[in-house]
């Protein structure tokens, strides 16, 4: 109350209220609203960039459009892994409100996507708008999915929101496990992971379209314009030059080689266009299914699970590798004899041996202190240069190595392309394994690479070699795609044949074409050889030294050939790694398969064929129709095609034939005219034709009524017949065709 | 007036003087001679007409009043239509509604600019009252924070009538004690009296931005009012010791993070301070994506349910975003503008009252829009101070225009259109 007495006068009191306004005005208007200006002119001015990132970071969602994988052809057109639309279930739980709701959605979407109930629920708690539930469903899933959501939206209003479908891709491949080493497979993110679909992943991937689309917080679509739409740009067509008829039959002739001769570690055939380099076949069996690229053989599996448990992921990773390796270029062997065609060829081309030059082998050669036999042990005596081909004799190709020498045959191994990748497009291409790296060789060295043995090179570098000898010496780059298209048909790459180098002289290449045919018509190889089409060729059996296991001593079975020998077309390699069968020999276990595969590509290849006189009578011919002529008509018709008749039963006329019209059989085989039905009721038992001469079975299926188609070796006199189509004891009607499979009996011990 | 049939022709100059003389000849006829009237009984004496036109209201406050009325409802419109259409399903949920109060609002702003605010001075202790029953009231009703009450379709904030009441307390109050405001006891008492006992009862709401207001509104009225500087020094000087206190013990830190974590909305580390500064965060993105000349009108995109309640308290940030700082600084003139002119032809008024109340209802709309943009900027914490003419609510709006109805009959006693 000190104060009361001061009392202000009524104007100082206006004074003053005038003074502090000032300072208020001052206060609010420049202090409060400067301070506000300047935090607003820091924020949008200094910060706005970096605040409008963060922004539109939040704001904009750009959506990849997976464009569509281009498609594998084989080099006719057939599809052989093509891409097919599928989608992405999406689901967007945080529409979800109730507990009701989120039992519904689980309880649906786990039944029609076949998920657990449990997860699905667990999903839909989630406070998000983007849970992939599932990846690439099916039509008739997303049928059912489609159905759903309209009962969403008529159940509980504006709720089919929750679950969005996005179009995505699958891959599909209609041959299953055709050609599984060359095609390989996609991953999840549809990128190539192996084989063709890895090496031009960027050519069948195409460009993936974007939708950058503001989305609202709730990642739902901004009611206007803001949206960029880049289209997906598909991916490239491929065209291999892969055959699928040439596949087919190669494989189905590998598979049973597989099986025939209890082949462990599988097998490889190779079918190369030897005047373009261009693969037509590339064979590894057993190849998988491509559709279940992760499923496992059965013995596989088998042996896994015995494993302790922490070695399980481990060894199947590890096998799932090696079910997928394309063992044509991935893996490396010894080339064994088949690699003499080689040493003859250098040897010719440099002129240290001719086509007279001798050569004399007593059972063995002594290298320092290594003793090599010669698998004929008494020793094949003097010999020329075709026999010793013929012979595979081992000491004569010491002989011819040491001829050659060291430095020399280094040289042609390299000109041979043995000691750089082939360039083959396809991933996981091995490098040869050499003595030393510089080409250095040892004596025992040298002695022993004359034969093929102890330094590795890959299935497609020998097939490679061997085409280069069969077309005039030029070393080709094979390829397996031929052409790449895109989406509209146009050419975006077309491989050409590359000649890397000329590697022997066209003489050379000439004269051996005609000692590796004779090798097949006179020499040991006879199992090579292939009624009516002149093929040249080399067995191999090699050893797999220090590569043995489980107490095994294991063979490489090869088989290197070209066809046909005098203009060479096609060359072919069939190669069985650690056959346990009763045979390990390249002539016993490969030579009959390539004689199988090229017995049926050659044809297909439209090869014309040359039959001689003696096989004439083997070769299958097709029964006309002679059903509803008179008997008198139908025998004479018969007759006129090159068929003998026999008729069964009393009619006038024929009701039926056997074998029946289009049937396959040889010329001069037995047609039976049916004249009535009861005559049909008449059976034969099959008699047992396996481990006999052609003749022998000739004569047997004619006392039994039956025909008799001969495939395999038939124009060796050593030939034995190995299987029959229809086992013996089985009752048929006379005049059926059973087909009988032939190996030559001379076993080349190579 | 009739006795004055010139009156049409003078008004603009003379109404004011003649107006005096009116009054103090009635004062003179009650007075015996010489003897001035008591000061206590002054105020009551005058006889005025409730209703009248005076010297006519400020045009210009009225323009920038109008001004800002459009601007503000466009750009509530732009920013509350997504998340009207979203929520709601009705883009014109929000706009229809504001144009509904906006109307109502200026119909009774033009109204009570005939009023004559001196009738008010016996309402004053009457309304602070009552303001006071409005905060306890709303303390039992029921709800996570006691806020509003509401009366049928309106929702009335209790704090938005105790600002208005603690302003025209002490525009009372100063008019009536302005030769005593030096001394402690009519100033710094009752203003701890009035300010401490509001900010308790709005602590218990809880509603921390309405004490900082209602402590601010406080301090202003009682230093234009008159009271000693050395009282507001002592207080400025005790405020930053306990500001530099909390600072150095680590409690302003921890007080940050408890506060919707202040001034954290870019630097956020956990989840839950992502979530609890969202709302913060986008309106710096806002502001931000704005840069010069902003996105253009309707052009938000924080808007599209990114920013919380667009149309609220950060609809600034949205004003921001779409016309850029160059907008946003335009806004801001008209905003001070309108301060300044309330302020002016306040302090023009011919009582003390009249000054004081219009000066204090016109800085409230400058420091309102101080503290919005603050917060809307993370300088403050995230604790609902809406601004003026922007921000959606019905009852807010009305009750502002109805201050500016103060302002503009305020202004009919003015003399500030004289030379």
């Amino acid at each position: 109350m000190a104060k009361s007495g001061k009392k202000r006068s009524k104007k100082g009191a206006i004074q003053l209220l005038r003074m502090r306004t000032t300072v208020l005005i001052l206060l609010i208007l420049v202090t409060g609203f400067g301070a506000v200006s300047v935090r607003l002119a820091y924020l949008q001015l200094v910060q706005g960039t970096y605040l409008q990132e963060k922004a539109v970071e939040q704001q904009l969602v750009d959506t990849t459009v997976n464009s569509k994988r281009g498609t594998i052809y084989d080099s006719k057109g057939k599809v052989l892994a093509q891409s097919a639309s599928v989608w992405k279930v999406v689901l967007a739980p945080a529409y979800l409100e109730t507990e009701e709701q989120r039992v519904f959605v689980s309880n649906r979407l786990s039944k029609i996507l076949d998920l657990n109930y449990d997860d699905v629920y667990k999903k839909t708690k989630q406070k998000t708008y983007y849970v992939v539930l599932k990846r690439k469903i099916e039509s008739d899933e997303r049928e059912q999915i489609l159905k759903l959501c309209d009962e969403l939206n008529d159940k509980f209003s504006g709720l089919s929101n929750v679950i969005t479908l996005f179009d995505d891709y699958r891959r599909y491949y209609p041959y299953n496990d055709l050609a599984s080493s060359v095609i390989g497979f996609t991953g999840s993110d549809d990128q190539g992971l192996e084989g063709v679909e890895y090496q031009y992943d960027k050519y069948l991937t195409g460009t993936p379209g974007r939708i950058i689309t503001a989305r609202n917080a709730n990642q739902t679509d901004m009611p206007f314009q803001y949206e960029q739409n880049v289209a997906a740009k598909d991916g490239n067509n491929i065209t291999l030059t892969i055959d699928e008829t040439i596949q087919s039959i190669a494989e189905k002739y590998m598979k049973k080689g597989i099986t025939d001769n209890k082949v462990v570690n599988r097998g490889v055939c190779i079918i190369m266009n030897v005047n373009t380099g261009a693969i037509l076949s590339m064979v590894t069996v057993d190849g998988y299914d491509l559709n279940k690229p992760y499923d496992l053989s059965d013995a596989d599996l088998a042996s896994i699970r015995k494993l302790p448990e922490k070695k399980r992921a481990a060894a199947e990773s590890a096998a799932l590798g090696a079910m997928w390796r394309n063992k044509a270029v991935a893996d490396t062997y010894y080339p064994g004899s088949v690699f003499k065609m080689c040493t003859a060829s250098m040897a010719l081309n440099e002129g240290v041996v001719n086509e007279n030059s001798h050569f004399y082998c007593s059972g063995s050669v002594s290298i320092y202190d290594h003793t090599i036999h010669c698998h004929f042990h008494s020793g094949h005596g003097s010999q020329n240069l075709f026999q010793v081909i013929a012979n595979s004799c081992n000491p004569a190709f010491i002989d011819i190595g040491s001829r050659v020498g060291a430095d020399k045959f280094y040289k042609y191994y390299q000109a041979f392309g043995f000691s750089e990748p082939t360039g083959i497009d396809l991933p996981g291409e091995s490098d040869d394994l050499f003595f030393n790296e510089d080409g250095s060789m040892s004596v025992t060295d040298l002695a022993v690479a004359s034969f093929g043995q102890n330094f590795s090179i890959t299935p497609i570098q020998m097939v490679t070699a061997c085409s280069a000898i069969a077309n005039g010496g030029k070393v080709l780059q094979p390829y397996v795609v031929q052409k790449i298209t895109d989406v509209d048909g146009n050419v975006v790459k077309n491989t050409d044949t590359i000649v890397k180098r000329q590697v022997v002289s066209k003489a050379v290449s000439k004269k051996m074409c005609d000692f590796l045919e004779r090798n097949t018509t006179q020499g040991g190889v006879n199992n090579g050889y292939i009624s009516g089409y002149r093929v040249g060729g080399k067995t191999g059996t090699s050893e797999k030294i220090g590569q043995s296991q489980s107490g095994y001593k294991d063979y490489i079975a090869s088989f290197c050939g070209f066809a046909p020998a005098d203009k060479p077309e096609v060359a072919c390699l069939v190669f069985f790694d650690t056959p346990r069968g009763a045979s390990y020999y390249g002539s016993q276990v490969s030579a009959p398969v390539f004689v199988n595969i090229m017995s049926e590509v050659l044809p297909y290849l439209e090869v014309q064929a040359e039959y001689n006189n003696g096989e004439k009578q083997y070769v299958d011919t097709i029964a006309g129709s002679y059903v509803g002529l008179s008997v008198d008509k139908a025998k004479a018709s018969a007759e006129k095609d090159g068929f003998t008749t026999t008729v069964k039963g009393s009619g006038k006329k024929v009701v039926a034939q056997m074998p029946t019209a289009a049937t396959k059989i040889p010329v001069g085989g037995n047609i039976v005219l049916y004249t009535d039905n009861d005559s049909k009721k008449e059976k034969v038992n099959v008699p047992d034709m396996v481990g006999y001469s052609v003749s022998t079975v000739n004569s047997i299926a004619a006392s039994a009524g039956l025909n008799v188609s001969f495939s395999g070796v038939t124009s060796s006199a050593n030939a034995v017949s190995t299987t029959q189509s229809i086992s013996s004891g089985e009752s048929v009607n006379p005049g059926t065709v059973i087909t009988v499979e032939f190996k030559g009996g001379t076993v080349v011990h190579d | 007036m009739k006795t004055y049939p010139q009156a049409e022709v003078m008004r603009r100059a003379d109404v004011n003087r003649l107006y005096d003389e009116k009054v103090n000849n009635s004062r003179r006829r009650r007075q015996p001679e010489g003897k001035q009237p008591e000061k206590k009984k002054r105020q009551s004496k005058i006889r005025r007409p409730l209703l009248e036109r005076g010297m006519g209201l400020d045009l210009p406050f009225l323009l920038l009043v109008l001004v800002l009325v459009i601007i503000g409802m466009i750009m509530m419109f732009s920013a509350s239509y997504p998340s009207a259409y979203y929520k709601l399903n009705d883009s014109y949920f929000y706009v229809r509604r504001q144009l509904i109060y906006a109307a109502i609002g200026l119909a009774a702003m033009i109204g009570i600019s005939f009023f004559n605010y001196n009738k008010l001075h016996k309402l004053a202790p009457l309304l602070l009252g009552f303001a006071y029953l409005t905060l306890v009231i709303v303390l039992f009703l029921p709800g996570k924070v006691h806020r509003w009450i509401e009366i049928g379709p309106i929702n009335i904030q209790a704090s938005e009538i105790m600002k208005f009441a603690l302003i025209l307390f002490f525009a009372h109050w100063g008019s009536l004690y302005y030769d005593k405001m030096q001394s402690a006891k009519y100033s710094v008492l009752p203003g701890l009296l009035v300010f401490g006992s509001t900010a308790a009862l709005l602590i218990l709401e809880p509603h921390y931005s309405g004490i900082v207001i209602t402590a601010i509104l406080t301090v202003i009225m009682l230093y234009i009012g008159g009271m000693q500087m050395k009282y507001l020094i002592i207080g400025f000087v005790l405020l930053i010791i306990a500001v530099l206190g909390a600072w150095v013990t680590g409690i302003l830190t921890y007080a940050m993070q408890r506060m919707d974590g202040w001034g954290q909305a870019l630097i956020y580390t956990t989840e839950e301070m992502w979530q609890t500064t969202w709302q913060t965060r986008n309106s710096l993105y806002a502001i931000g994506s704005g840069g010069m000349f902003g996105l253009g009108l309707g052009q938000s995109r924080q808007k599209y349910l990114y920013l919380p309640e667009p149309q609220n308290d950060f609809i600034f940030a949205i004003v921001c975003e779409e016309l850029g700082f160059v907008g946003a600084i335009i806004i801001l003139l008209i905003f001070a503008l309108l301060v300044w002119r309330g302020i002016t032809l306040s302090l023009r008024s011919k009582d003390r009252f009249g000054k004081l109340l219009g000066i204090g209802l016109s800085s409230q709309i400058g420091v309102q829009v101080i503290l919005n943009i603050l917060v809307i900027t993370d300088w403050l914490p995230n604790t609902g101070i809406s601004l003026p003419f922007f921000s959606y609510g019905g009852s807010s709006l009305i009750m502002l225009l109805m201050q500016m109805g103060l302002i503009l009959s305020i202004s009919r006693t003015a003399n500030i259109e004289k030379q």
